[in-house]
């Protein structure tokens, strides 16, 4: 989980323009600077790239920070 | 015009046309963008910049990735959301100039396309690269 955690934040860095930006478990749009609508598809896309997943439109609607999208991702690579 | 829905897209699918850059359009760009920068309109000034003409101006030939997204692919049912762009080397008036574009991915959630896009010049060098991201809507 960590290592999704990791892998995550050059993703965060880059699509939120960002290089010092510290991804934790706990971040989300309101609490990360720059994270907007627009960002989120962003993140949400490279993140599909990232990780060869996809994710349906409800299961992003129900994430509430980073710890539930790097959960989400585990359970479909476990899956694939 | 094309009018792809979001179910008709598929990864890999493409698009080339092909167009000319005339003199007009400099000056059009010219007047629309308010940039009279001498490297786009001094043809001494450009030469001695190491160029054999006026340079086109990088959005106006990267504005033809606007027509590739809003005309072709996806085409009637765009809305372009970001496009990244790379000027690899200049274009010249009178370069008939390629516009290739590619869906290298489709974010299902969002109705989004990614297209990979090339232009090149007559003599098949690479004038920019993009990386254009393009929702799709369903509204007529």
């Amino acid at each position: 989980m960590a290592d999704i955690l990791a892998q995550l934040e050059p993703i965060f860095r880059d699509v939120l323009d960002d290089p010092k930006l510290h991804l934790t478990r706990e971040s989300n749009a309101q609490n990360v600077d720059g994270w907007d609508s627009l960002a989120h598809i962003n993140l949400v896309s490279a993140a599909e790239q990232e990780f060869g997943v996809r994710f349906a439109l409800g299961e992003l609607e129900e994430l509430k920070n980073v710890g539930e999208m790097v959960d989400l991702i585990e359970r479909k690579l476990a899956r694939a | 015009m094309n009018a792809y829905r979001w179910t008709d897209l598929r990864e890999g699918m493409s698009h080339t046309f092909e167009v000319e850059l005339t003199a007009q359009m400099m000056s059009a760009f010219e007047a629309l963008s308010g940039d009279v920068n001498p490297l786009h309109a001094d043809n001494e000034f450009a030469r001695k910049a190491g160029f054999p003409g006026v340079v086109a101006f990088g959005l106006l030939t990267s504005s033809f990735y606007s027509q590739l997204a809003g005309v072709y692919l996806p085409g009637r049912f765009c809305l372009l959301q970001g496009i990244d762009v790379d000027f690899v080397n200049p274009a010249f008036v009178g370069d008939k100039l390629s516009v290739t574009g590619t869906i290298a991915y489709l974010n299902e959630a969002f109705h989004r396309a990614e297209i990979k896009a090339t232009i090149h010049n007559g003599a098949g060098q690479l004038i920019s690269k993009a990386k254009i991201r393009a929702g799709v809507h369903e509204r007529e």
